[in-house]
């Protein structure tokens, strides 16, 4: 396959995979820890939905969906199916050392083991996987995070994970 | 020394490429390894009475599904990833590393990663 087409889909892919996962598992609803309800607080003063912000934060303070996509990426290409369940296994043990339960990281780097298998007999590689994966976290903590926080927020509506408060 | 690091790290992921962590053994003995390990682990686990789910979708509880057959199945990865299968294709290894991770879950977890405290809250 072409491989800006392939890493456009891969980013495609990636970004539903965490969001999903992440969303799923409750991060918008509540920060893990303080610097997660620092973050969210300082995109809710510049006008951005407190839900966003948290997920934001959640993301940035420990290793979820989003790093666990990327290491599972990153463990295909090395060991192909097994480095992917031992990236979750990795991610699983980042978690608990950042006071996280570790639901999210977990089944996210199981499921995105599962996508690459899945995508690799249209001719997806992990190399456009752990592409996509950077693109992915750029267009949620890079470029734009008040726009990104309210589309974030929207999402956690509907899997009715807003914020309590 | 540093060329014996790229030969080995090299060869290691040349043979295990595709997937097939082990050349002396099939896919099926691999995907049934897998299934007894976390068969093994869950069934270990209960009898030792770890709940079977987690409380809520923020507990640090360790149960049964989660994370007991993480680690046997983690743990089982390097094992293949290594190429070391030990006796019956790899299916005597994945029995025992799902006894330990029952028994590491149970008795060892909380010693290596503490929750946080109950009494004070993570947010102040």
């Amino acid at each position: 396959m072409n491989e800006i087409i392939g890493v456009i889909l891969a980013a495609i892919i990636c970004w539903l995979n965490f969001v999903i996962v992440d969303t799923y598992f409750g991060l918008p609803e509540q920060p893990g820890v303080k610097g997660a309800r620092i973050i969210g607080e300082s995109i809710k003063k510049r006008n951005g939905d407190i839900a966003g912000g948290f997920f934001q934060g959640n993301i940035l303070c420990s290793p979820d969906a989003s790093a666990g996509t990327l290491m599972a990426s990153i463990g295909y290409l090395l060991l192909g199916i097994p480095g992917g369940i031992i990236a979750a296994f990795l991610v699983l043990i980042g978690n608990r050392l950042c006071a996280d339960p570790g639901y999210a990281g977990t089944v996210g780097s199981l499921t995105a083991t599962l996508l690459i298998l899945i995508f690799s007999f249209i001719g997806l590689t992990p190399e456009m996987f752990i592409v996509g994966m950077v693109i992915a976290i750029l267009t949620i903590q890079g470029i734009d995070q008040v726009r990104a926080s309210i589309i974030l927020g929207k999402i956690a509506e509907k899997f009715n994970r807003h914020a309590k408060e | 020394m540093f060329e014996l690091v790229h030969f080995t790290v090299n060869s290691a992921s040349l043979a295990n490429v595709y997937g097939l962590a082990n050349i002396t053994i099939g896919y099926y003995d691999i995907i049934l390894a897998y299934i007894v390990a976390i068969i093994v682990s869950i069934i270990i686990a209960l009898i030792l009475k770890v709940p079977l789910m987690p409380s809520d979708r923020y507990s640090f509880d360790v149960s049964a599904i989660y994370p007991t057959p993480i680690f046997a199945i983690g743990i089982l990865s390097l094992f293949f990833v290594l190429n070391y299968t030990f006796a019956y294709n790899g299916l005597l290894l994945a029995v025992i590393i799902g006894v330990c991770s029952a028994l590491f879950v149970k008795y060892l977890f909380y010693y290596i990663f503490p929750a946080p405290n109950d009494g004070e809250d993570i947010n102040e």
